[in-house]
């Protein structure tokens, strides 16, 4: 299949996510899991013959979320509340809330009262890297795989178990692949694709997926990518999903090299280990891999992630892409900047009102930086 | 060669012609609601002004909001990049400018060469902008070129607490029923956008010497105002208003 081709089934697919799972849900039947974080164990939901997929906040206005969360919350948690008040998630049979930031657990509570759906909690540790965190984590799990057995009322298998950890693991590898054939031989494929890939990858059926990665790379294997030299960029942040933003990069001769955001490679990065006993491998992935400034992972994890990505992808400047109000996040910035400003590696902070928006002031700052470099 | 720069900001719009050594000719026109015309309208002009005939000009950039519309400019570049290039060619010992425009404010640190090292812009909101001003001289019944004036006859400031522009209107219009005088209420208002700048200069880090750019610096009493708070000189230019098209002409040199 073209190149061409293949993608825009991926675009269909991240331009209108939940008409994909109303369809998913009319032709196999199966019952639809939501996630509000990529904290979400969906080997469990996979394991239990039901569907993972990610709650995006799509909704435009936020006026049903604004009488339930104040205007200066978190606009990713209003708008996935929106999704839910709107009707727009009625084919969901459940919806997953870990215990993430402070926002992801009010949310948990003011959709228990106000939307009808099955509600699973999972409630993380606050430290990931202490040797208890690590057991309290395999209990959480665990409880989370009988609270989903009893709601679905279905037995998980170990064998399914097995099954789910390697789909989700050959999944993740192939969206790797991708992101590392973009810092190779950066171009090969536009920035707006790679981020409908992902945002794709989590909504649809998960083997699907991984069959339609393997047609693309495959393709992409064997082709080159910018033959100008191009501004190596870098974004991190929280959530940021506007095809537009990866256009004004590439329009001012840059190219998103890596991100370590929610909406890309945190949700690929980190393999479960196939060998070790399952629900100590599912926990260990978590707790290892870099996940989000609402968890800790000791003082300078997050700083020395943010180096490393730096001089892998041989990054010419970072993009600092942040959700207004994300408090995790906003904390953890004035280090990051001192630090970077030691290093003198160029960045710049954009604050968003919402993931899904752009506007012009937001172009001048990004053409400023790119004209910088 | 001849370059021509042009500078679509949100209320007005700047051109200068420039000839490789010296500045031709400048014209300012309102911007209205149609960026793309007011470009030509305002190139038109400024030919005629200048005696130029558009056949000579060599190269010609745009800058401002409006830079992605003027689709006969051979390149766009943003503003900070531009005010940054024309504040150090008129100026080149100036390490951090203050530009203040119709709907945004921003702070920019140059390099020694003079290029921009770092850039901090508020646009969310309308405290700290040249629309902040205009509310507030029509709220003080003054022409907004006698509001900074007015200011610096002030002995007792008045205290404006609020930061919104809004709520800053109705603060003042109370401060006038309690009988303060113009000038005390005046340079009031000028101090607390003065104090909005100084945060934003704070948050980025200042490196002196400092000059203002934009149309605003030439209100003297904004300027006097951020001098006090920042604890520093500003330095200006009679042709800050062009500092951003002085810029874009001296790119198109580059060209």
């Amino acid at each position: 299949m073209q190149k061409t081709a293949i993608l825009t089934r991926f675009r269909e697919v991240a331009n209108a996510p939940y008409a994909y799972l109303r369809k998913l849900k009319s032709t196999t039947g199966k019952q639809m899991i939501g996630s509000t974080c990529a904290f979400t164990p969906e080997e469990f939901i996979l394991a239990a013959g039901a569907h993972p997929f990610r709650i995006f906040g799509e909704s435009e206005s936020l006026s049903g979320a604004d009488a339930h969360i104040q205007a200066y919350g978190c606009s990713m948690v209003r708008g996935m509340l929106e999704d839910g008040l709107s009707g727009k998630l009625d084919f969901a049979d459940g919806v997953v809330f870990p215990h993430a930031c402070d926002s992801i657990q009010r949310l948990s509570d003011i959709w228990r009262l106000n939307i009808k759906s099955l509600h699973f909690d999972v409630l993380l540790p606050v430290k990931l890297d202490t040797p208890t965190a690590k057991n309290y984590f395999v209990k959480v799990l665990q409880r989370f795989g009988k609270d989903i057995e009893k709601a679905l009322g279905v037995h998980i298998t170990d064998n399914a178990l097995k099954e789910a950890v390697i789909l989700m693991n050959n999944l993740r590898r192939r969206l790797k692949r991708l992101y590392t054939l973009q810092s190779e031989k950066p171009g090969v494929i536009s920035g707006s694709d790679l981020a409908a890939i992902v945002k794709a990858a989590m909504v649809m059926d998960k083997q699907e997926a991984v069959t339609w990665l393997d047609e693309l790379l495959v393709l992409l294997e064997n082709e080159q990518g910018s033959q100008e030299k191009v501004k190596r960029i870098l974004i991190s942040g929280s959530v940021c999903s506007h095809p537009d933003i990866h256009q004004m990069i590439e329009d001012k001769g840059g190219v998103v090299v890596w991100d370590d955001l929610c909406s890309g490679t945190r949700y690929f990065e980190g393999i479960v280990d196939e060998e070790k006993p399952l629900v100590e491998a599912i926990a260990g992935r978590f707790t290892q891999r870099y996940v989000c400034p609402a968890k800790h992972l000791g003082v300078s994890f997050q700083m020395e992630n943010l180096k490393k990505l730096v001089s892998t992808h041989k990054v010419d400047g970072v993009l600092f892409m942040i959700l207004k109000f994300c408090e995790p996040f906003s904390f953890d910035y004035p280090d990051i900047k001192e630090e970077l400003e030691n290093m003198e590696i160029p960045f710049l902070l954009v604050e968003m009102d919402r993931h899904n928006e752009v506007d012009e002031q937001m172009r001048t700052r990004i053409d400023t930086m790119l004209e910088i470099l | 060669m001849i370059t021509l720069g042009i500078d679509i900001g949100s209320l007005t719009a700047k051109a200068v012609l420039y000839d490789g050594k010296q500045v031709m000719e400048k014209h300012l026109i309102p911007v209205g609601y149609n960026s793309k015309k007011a470009g030509v309208k305002l190139m038109e002009e400024l030919l005629q002004k200048a005696g130029v005939d558009q056949t000579d000009i060599g190269k010609i950039v745009s800058t401002g909001y409006g830079r992605n519309s003027i689709d006969f400019a051979h390149k766009a570049v943003t503003e900070i990049i531009c005010h940054g290039k024309g504040i150090h060619h008129q100026m080149p010992h100036i390490r951090t400018i203050i530009d203040i425009g119709g709907q945004d404010s921003k702070v920019i640190v140059l390099d020694k060469r003079g290029n921009v090292a770092n850039f901090i812009m508020n646009d969310k909101c309308a405290a700290g902008t040249g629309r902040f001003l205009d509310v507030m001289a029509r709220a003080m019944e003054t022409e907004i070129h006698e509001f900074g004036l007015l200011s610096l006859q002030s002995e007792n400031p008045s205290k404006i607490s609020s930061v919104c522009t809004v709520f800053a209107e109705s603060e003042i219009i109370s401060l006038v029923a309690k009988g303060e005088n113009r000038e005390d209420i005046t340079s009031g208002i000028h101090l607390s956008i003065a104090r909005r700048i100084a945060s934003m200069v704070k948050r980025l880090g200042m490196i002196p010497p400092v000059a203002m750019s934009g149309g605003v610096a030439l209100n003297v009493g904004l300027v006097d105002a951020l001098q006090k708070i920042l604890d520093t000189k500003i330095e200006t230019t009679p042709f800050s208003q062009y500092s951003g098209a002085l810029g874009a002409a001296l790119l198109a040199q580059e060209l």
